[in-house]
């Protein structure tokens, strides 16, 4: 059974050596990293990382994030194709000093629901205790400053999410519209259907959003679940 | 590194800071937007009427006093080519002197090695102070300035001029037409390969006003151009009018570099 479960979002800025000298929304990081750490606090004995992707595959647990694809800069470190939602999530759990097991496993962003939640239910198979932090972003189409432009559907459709993280709504998270998550941009869409089908089956799980805004126009949630 | 003239007649802005009080709140400004150097001059490199080295003195030395106990750790610099201003703006608190006519005054160099001041070796084209360019040809300007500069530098340490405190300036326009001190910009990377610190003094200079054909209140742009390509190629010190602007341009360099980390990235990763 899935001890617990965190949703946290993936803007690039995330990384803190890709924002220049300021940091970036402070409280973001905060409620990610508080996020994490009540992941962790049952002990799991692995953290599989959930992430939308271009397409769905599991990739080596010791990669990391190639921020040289945002920032030449940098220089090439990490995993040039290592999709950007599990790179977060791994520099998540390497923030946490997460030392134990870890799996990456990518869901393509147009994998229908059905596919989302099956994937989702073969997890809690996967160890004895395992951990779920999915990685997911609401609509980009949240303000004229977005970066998709705004669009009216935006807000609700990120409200709904919202709702559902809360209230550990998972038939909710599953339920969400893939078309219309595709026109606003919402990337975590299928991420958080995965999490549904992680979570869908037993009780109701608990949750707490510890974050839920759109300060760049595109909409951040982050959110612990667990059977307290 | 900060202009701030105590001359009434200077060719940018002629007379700005000429009143004491003036200048003074100057430097408050410039301080406040980032200047490291504070660079003050009491004649203009133009001819003109004489100005004496007593006048030079009182002219230079009470404000450089005044400043010096406003910023007790800015860097003063005096703009002189006397070892007679050059001692009494030491003895003031200046910590460097910016001997823009080329090492004309070989004991400039003692004097700052007296103090443990700094100095600037420039390159003037062997003119006398406050003379203007006739004629002028060189095989090799950029050769021309490095044999020059080197060997003041040389001296300069011989003189027992901390090293750490010498830096090199070919002086544009100094001794130059326009195309020479287009030709010192665009080959500025051999001066800085040298190793000594190099300054770039073009600010509002006649050079950038004939290359875009405007009058000296219409250069800043092109003063900024210069400056990028200077930092570009290497230069340390840019000695300029306008602070915020060589600030900002110096950081956009520096970031295109890579020497200097961007204030603030949002774009496309949110």
């Amino acid at each position: 059974m899935i001890v617990a479960a965190a949703v946290c979002p993936s803007p690039p800025l995330l990384a803190r050596e890709l924002t220049g000298r300021a940091l970036v929304l402070p409280e973001l990081r905060q409620a990610c990293a508080t996020a994490v750490a009540r992941l962790l606090e049952p002990a799991p004995d692995v953290v599989v990382v959930v992430g939308g992707a271009v397409a769905t595959a599991s990739w080596d647990p010791g990669e990391r994030l190639d921020l040289s694809r945002w920032a030449p800069a940098l220089g090439r470190r990490g995993t040039p194709g290592l999709p950007l939602s599990l790179g977060l999530g791994a520099m998540l759990l390497d923030e946490a000093r997460y030392a134990g097991p870890r799996i990456l496993r990518a869901v393509g962003e147009t994998e229908p629901r059905a596919a989302c939640v099956r994937l989702g239910a073969s997890l809690p198979g996967l160890a004895r205790r395992p951990a779920l932090l999915v990685i997911g972003d609401g609509s980009a189409r949240r303000s004229p400053a977005a970066p998709g432009h705004f669009d009216e559907r935006a807000k609700p459709f990120d409200l709904a999410v919202e709702r559902a993280l809360g209230d550990g709504d998972m038939a909710a998270l599953a339920g969400l519209d893939a078309a219309l998550a595709r026109d606003l941009m919402a990337t975590g869409r299928a991420a958080w259907q995965v999490l549904a089908g992680a979570l869908g089956d037993g009780p109701a799980p608990a949750g707490e959003v510890l974050y839920a805004d759109a300060p760049f126009g595109v909409g951040y949630f982050v959110a612990v679940l667990d059977h307290r | 590194m900060a202009i701030v003239n105590r001359t009434p007649d200077s060719f940018y802005r002629p007379g700005v800071t000429w009143d004491q009080q003036k200048a003074l709140d100057r430097v408050h400004e410039v301080v406040a937007e980032g200047a490291d150097i504070l660079d003050v001059g009491g004649v203009p490199a133009k001819p003109g009427d004489e100005v004496t080295v007593g006048e030079e003195i009182r002219r230079t030395v009470p404000f450089i006093e005044a400043v010096r106990s406003a910023y007790p750790d800015l860097v003063i610099s005096a703009d002189t080519w006397r070892h007679e201003v050059g001692r009494a703006a030491c003895e003031a608190g200046a910590d460097l002197l910016n001997d823009t006519w080329g090492g004309w005054d070989p004991r400039l160099a003692e004097v700052a090695a007296e103090f443990g001041a700094g100095i600037v070796c420039s390159h003037a084209g062997g003119l006398p102070p406050r003379t203007r360019p006739f004629r002028i040809s060189y095989t090799d300007v950029l050769a021309d300035v490095l044999e020059h500069v080197l060997s003041l530098a040389e001296r300069a340490a011989r003189a027992g001029v901390d090293e750490a405190r010498i830096v090199i300036d070919p002086a544009h326009d100094f001794g130059k037409n326009s195309w020479h001190s287009l030709e010192i910009t665009r080959r500025l990377d051999e001066m800085t390969a040298t190793g000594w610190p190099v300054l770039l003094s073009a600010s509002h200079k006649d050079f950038v006003g004939e290359t875009l054909g405007t009058s000296v209140d219409n250069r800043l742009a092109g003063t900024l151009a210069v400056a990028a390509v200077g930092a570009w190629l290497g230069a340390r010190v840019f000695r300029v009018h306008n602070v915020t602007e060589t600030r900002q341009a110096l950081d956009v360099v520096g970031a295109i570099r890579g020497d200097l980390t961007p204030a603030r990235l949002i774009r496309g990763l949110a």
